[in-house]
């Protein structure tokens, strides 16, 4: 027997269905032929495995939820059933239909309400223009907390800042300056200085007994402001 | 005793008559010593029409008057140490600036300025310590600017602009005010006066939150409203063409008819 002969009847070899002479040709060719003998071992492996009860354990874990996604898969990939459009005569008409007092009644509250909010409004503001104050609404100062806007009062210690900044700059300079600058001129530019600090002070004062007078607020820009003039010009002698 | 200086006097009338020519002529010597310790610098400049003059002083006092010459007359009375003084005249404009032509120097004296500028000059002087006076101007502006103490005085003023702002002192304005025009006064202490025609027509804000002081005199009236306690004075007077903005944060503000 060949080595082809031998693979052919291989299969039934190993099912026990072959005659016993050709069995026994089989058995001796595979004794002389390894490579025969190979393929007949790999053969008996894989029919062994087939005859096994566990073959579950072969199945991927969570084999019906595989095949569920599948399914799921396959379903979006065919197209949808096409829509049937609903055209404008279609569609079905709303009856909205008021009656004349229903409409007459709401055109009134309409007016109503938008003159009371207009009033409220302008009284609003002739009371902050008169006494000087504006206050911020809870909701200005709620969204001023967060961060979200700046309110008046932030606005202006922040130029304050910037101001002190200005006038502790211009300040060295004059300090410098000052030494060559005889009395009279030291005397005059004392007493200015003192005069615009004492203008500040009061300010200050009122600021922190009424944070939302702006006019106090408006003085007291004005009075630094005029502060660092006095200083930036004298800082150039 | 009136016996006795009488004889005295009689016996040595002419002992006493030469030593009055002596302390006289004393005197006189001494006013003069005095008198030649102040320098004085005189130039005139050709001007064009609306002419600039743009002075800054260290201190002093500057008088700035109009007059119907084409030409700018500057003269200065410089107080010992005598400052430098070096104008000049670039395209239109005189340019007198004290600081710069003195910066370094340590004792500069006072330097007293009479100007005289044509009528529609543009006046823009300036001065750290010391009045500012001018008078007889109708140029489109007028500044008047002290660093920190002096009284402003403007007077005869016909101005599209008028600026006036100094720390300590009064400021007073006698003048018409234009349709379109803008007026400004700042003062930290002093008075601010303004003397302007019944009929001038200007919107106001004027501020004097400290003092409350605010004189609207015969331009009060249903238009002007004293907002924020009595603070400040806001409204209109006539068409309100003009604007007129006075801050006087520890002094008072008074309007006159003039």
């Amino acid at each position: 027997m060949n080595c082809e002969d031998c693979q052919k009847s291989i299969s039934v070899y190993l099912d026990n269905e072959i005659e016993p002479e050709v069995s026994m040709s089989i058995q001796t060719h595979l004794a002389i032929c390894a490579e025969c003998a190979k393929m007949c071992e790999d053969f008996a492996m894989i029919l062994d495995f087939c005859t096994l009860d566990e073959v579950e354990t072969s199945l991927p874990p969570n084999s019906k939820a595989l095949w569920c996604r599948i399914n799921n898969l396959i379903e979006t990939e065919i197209p949808p059933p096409t829509a049937v459009k609903v055209t404008e005569q279609n569609k079905p008409k709303r009856s909205w239909q008021f009656s004349f007092s229903q409409v007459f009644a709401a055109v009134l509250g309409i007016a109503v309400i938008s003159s009371l909010l207009t009033i409220v409004g302008i009284k609003n503001f002739s009371a902050q223009e008169l006494s000087g104050n504006t206050a911020p609404s809870i909701f200005d100062r709620a969204l001023g907390k967060i961060g979200i806007i700046e309110t008046p009062q932030q606005t202006r210690e922040n130029r304050i800042k910037e101001q002190q900044t200005a006038i502790d700059y211009w300040n060295k300079r004059v300090q410098t300056k000052r030494v060559n600058w005889n009395a009279n001129l030291r005397e005059a530019f004392d007493r200015n200085l003192s005069e615009i600090d004492q203008t500040v002070f009061e300010y200050d004062k009122i600021l922190q007994e009424n944070p939302h007078d702006d006019l106090s607020g408006e003085m007291l820009d004005s009075a630094l402001n005029e502060k660092m003039a006095l200083l930036r010009e004298f800082s150039e002698l | 005793m009136n016996w006795i200086l009488k004889n005295l006097f009689a016996r040595h009338k002419t002992t006493m008559l030469i030593l009055s020519v002596v302390f006289f002529f004393a005197a006189s010597a001494a006013a003069t010593v005095e008198v030649s310790a102040q320098k004085k610098f005189s130039k005139i400049y050709p001007a064009s029409k609306n002419v600039r003059l743009q002075l800054m002083n260290r201190t002093g006092t500057v008088t700035v008057e109009g007059w119907d010459k084409p030409e700018i007359n500057i003269s200065a009375y410089l107080e010992a140490p005598a400052a430098n003084i070096e104008p000049q005249s670039l395209s239109g404009t005189v340019y007198i600036n004290l600081v710069r032509d003195n910066q370094g120097r340590n004792e500069v004296g006072n330097v007293n300025f009479l100007i005289k500028v044509p009528y529609d000059a543009i006046v823009d002087i300036e001065t750290k310590i010391g009045n500012l006076n001018v008078s007889g101007v109708r140029g489109s502006l007028v500044r008047a600017h002290i660093s920190s103490e002096g009284d402003i005085t403007l007077t005869n003023i016909s101005a599209d602009n008028v600026a006036a702002e100094n720390v300590i002192g009064d400021i007073f304005f006698d003048g018409s005010v234009t349709d379109g025009g803008s007026y400004r006064f700042t003062s930290t202490r002093g008075n601010i006066n303004l003397r302007i025609p019944f009929n001038s027509s200007f919107k106001l804000i004027a501020t004097a939150p400290s003092t409350r002081n605010i004189s609207l005199g015969d331009f009060g009236g249903a238009n002007m409203k004293f907002v924020s306690d009595g603070r400040r004075v806001v409204g209109q007077s006539g068409d309100g063409g003009a604007s007129i903005s006075v801050t006087n944060q520890r002094g008072s503000i008074s309007f006159i008819r003039r």
